[in-house]
């Protein structure tokens, strides 16, 4: 009915993505200023460079503030950026659980009740950590998965910006067509090996702060000019159904919501397992917190970053909203957006009901043919992931263009150099050191760890290969991770909370609930899913009404089973001796002295307030 | 560490705010600021940006970092690394 007028727009959009990126010298001079800044930051840190002290954990000299800008900026990468956009114009606000939910809470924990035993503990790194707590082999099993991760993240990263420039035609005319994709890759990696190599984690941490502030600086107007245009945020809501528009809208059934998952799926699976696991136990941003420079900066350093962390929907996901609203209000008049609102409500739930406007998405084409992409029904399939790089080319004239592209680019180059900085430090302490070479000097590791970094690049640049030449390999690897991942929570958990952990309850657990994501994806299937890749190849028990679901469903099973797999064989081994567990276990630690800091410098305090505020966004946006 | 962050922050935002707020100054009322809906978003942002540049270069250059000693090694010393 109302969808033929927006015919003309679509293809416009389609255009857009195409061949209109036009930069004129003002772009390339703002973006060249960029890169000579961040190859100057490494080129100014390098004579502080002298321990390895200094290149792993930068000396562990640096503010709270900046902590925590990297902190966050470090999780801000390619795939963080584009894709929440991307999920913001496919299932609308509630994509900001993801922040709200599945971030700010884990957070809060970190800062407050695990940073003293990171930080306190000296560890050098959250394998370290594992092994001092517990023991050798589940320091091994960390190590080694998170170094093989952080590679593949990097090369997904790394694949994603070649795939984008590409796509934006941002080099044609200046490097043959065919080239573009090889050239973007061995320059970004080009870059971000130099800045590394020569700054090491401190050069990171300040690359990570620039990309925070070009982010805001130029993805702020561009939400600014995109709600001028819809007429602000009730002009949104006129627009797009109200599945869309509001946060908690429908949670209680996986079936009246966009993202098809019920409101326990989503705090237990998102909101406590995943995003514990994540925020809590992952070396790349916990490494930001352990360079502060003192236990009170590193407690603080979550704390910084949650509150930009809950303010960030608005600048990565209300594009993609304001994408979806931008042309389907012109093309359609109000008045018939309420009746078609009224009447399909039934199907709105879904990401691709009837009547969902598409605004300046363009549709998806295979990038070999030039032919638009169907799905099985026959509907066009539309390429949410160009919602940010779209919505950038429709409103930003030449000049903030350069800077909004620049801000893209550092996100993406961050999100590369976060995981190559964590591999290089885990490489270095967890592998070479502890099972290569034991008695090296100190010299011998800082240039270990240079190599690492060379090294880091090296795999990451073909991992971005492999993902370019198998199809499926980026799904799989996601899954993978999640599969990983998902039962850590429980290990870390225990293991500072609860002295009689032992180091063979934690290794044992931490493989049974590896092994009950496994068993759990295999024998479940999300619906209108074939069994395969997306689960179900062992045999189909049970249907999710979606994968989100399946995803967050399969974390709280990890996670159960390696809690209580822990906690069984914990009881059946010999516990360590308390005294040897002092600074790294809850009860065995003396609590951090606070009485030197006002009350509102305290993180308990500090923590608090940041819930209060989470809560009233949610209150709003519910 | 020596460097500041807020020196090299504080200058990017000075060189690109400048570069955006002069850029506008010559394209007023030029054609391409009809995609942002008739504001000229390099002026009116770019001038924003210079002044956040100065402010964060201004208190980033209060400290002498250039005299920093070099690798201070803070927690090495006293008990030893942990291994």
């Amino acid at each position: 009915m109302e969808r033929l007028p927006l015919k003309p727009d679509r293809e416009a959009g389609l255009e857009i993505a195409r061949d209109a990126v036009n930069l004129s010298y003002i772009d390339w001079l703002i973006m060249l200023v960029y890169f000579s800044f961040v190859l100057g930051i490494g080129f100014a840190l390098k004579r502080y460079m002298r321990t390895s002290n200094d290149f792993f954990l930068a000396g562990r000299s640096i503010p709270a503030w900046v902590c925590g800008l990297a902190f966050i900026s470090a999780n801000l990468g390619a795939q963080e950026v584009i894709g929440m956009a991307a999920s913001g114009a496919k299932y609308g606000i509630v994509t900001s659980h993801f922040y709200w939910i599945g971030a700010v809470p884990a957070m809060v924990f970190v800062g407050v009740f695990m940073m003293p035993f990171y930080y306190g503990s000296k560890a050098r790194s959250v394998p370290e950590y594992l092994r001092m707590r517990f023991d050798e082999k589940t320091r091994a099993l960390n190590a080694f998965s998170f170094a093989i991760m952080t590679v593949f993240s990097s090369g997904i990263s790394m694949y994603a910006m070649a795939l984008l420039i590409q796509t934006l035609g941002l080099l044609h005319g200046i490097v043959p067509d065919a080239y573009i994709f090889h050239v973007s890759i061995l320059l970004s990696a080009a870059i971000v090996l130099a800045y590394i190599f020569l700054g090491g984690l401190t050069s990171a941490i300040y690359n990570e702060v620039l990309q925070f502030f070009l982010i805001v600086a130029a993805f702020g107007p561009l939400v600014w000019i995109g709600l001028r245009n819809v007429g602000g945020w009730a002009g949104v809501k006129r627009t797009l159904p109200m599945t869309m528009t509001r946060s908690w809208h429908g949670m209680e059934h996986a079936s009246t919501n966009s993202l098809g998952v019920e409101w326990v799926g989503l705090v237990m699976g998102l909101g406590f397992v995943l995003s514990f696991g994540y925020w809590c136990t992952d070396f790349l941003v916990v490494q930001r917190a352990m360079a502060a420079d003192s236990e009170e900066s590193a407690r603080r350093v979550p704390l910084i970053a949650a509150i930009p962390k809950m303010f960030f929907p608005f600048l990565v996901i209300l594009p993609g909203l304001i994408a979806v609203t931008v042309t389907s209000r012109m093309a359609q008049p109000v008045a018939a957006t309420h009746v078609s609102q009224a009447s399909n409500d039934a199907h709105q739930a879904l990401p691709e009901g009837p009547g969902r406007p598409h605004g300046i998405i363009p549709l998806k084409t295979d990038p070999r043919s030039g032919q638009v992409e169907f799905d099985s029904n026959g509907n066009p399939v539309y390429n949410y992931d160009l919602a940010i790089p779209v919505m950038l080319l429709h409103f930003f004239p030449t000049g903030i263009l350069g800077l909004g592209l620049t801000a893209l680019l550092a996100s993406f180059m961050s999100g590369m150099a976060g995981n190559v900085t964590a591999f290089n430090t885990v490489w270095t302490y967890d592998i070479y050191q502890a099972y290569i070479n034991k008695r090296g000097t100190d010299a011998h590791y800082l240039m270990m760890g240079r190599m690492a970094t060379v090294g880091g690049i090296a795999l990451s640049i073909a991992a971005a290969y492999a993902v370019t030449s198998f199809n499926n390999i980026m799904d799989a690897l996601q899954l993978i991770f999640s599969l990983v991942n998902a039962p850590l929570f429980a290990t870390f958990l225990l293991g500072m909370f609860w002295k009689r952990t032992t180091g063979h309850g934690a290794f044992t657990g931490l493989l049974a609930g590896t092994g009950a994501a496994l068993a759990h994806h295999g024998l479940t299937l999300p619906d209108g899913a074939n069994p395969g890749l997306h689960g179900g190849w062992i045999a189909v028990l049970h249907h999710y009404p979606s994968d989100m679901a399946q995803n967050f469903w399969t974390a709280i099973f990890a996670f159960s089973v390696n809690l209580i797999v822990t906690v069984l064989v914990s009881l059946a081994t010999k516990p360590r001796k308390e005294a040897e567990l002092v600074g790294l276990v809850y009860s065995l630690t003396p609590k951090p002295v606070e009485e030197h800091l006002s009350w509102w410098q305290k993180p308990a305090m500090l923590g608090v307030g940041v819930l209060a505020m989470l809560i009233v966004l949610n209150l709003i946006f519910a | 560490m020596g460097l500041d962050i807020r020196v090299p922050l504080g200058l990017i935002f000075l060189i690109t705010g400048g570069m955006m707020s002069l850029y506008g100054l010559f394209t007023r009322n030029s054609a391409i600021y009809q995609k942002s809906m008739g504001v000229n978003l390099n002026l009116g942002w770019g001038l924003i940006m210079l002044v956040f540049g100065a402010v964060m270069f201004f208190f980033g250059r209060r400290q002498k970092w250039q005299d920093d000693p070099v690798s201070p090694r803070p927690w090495e010393r006293g008990n030893g690394i942990p291994r």
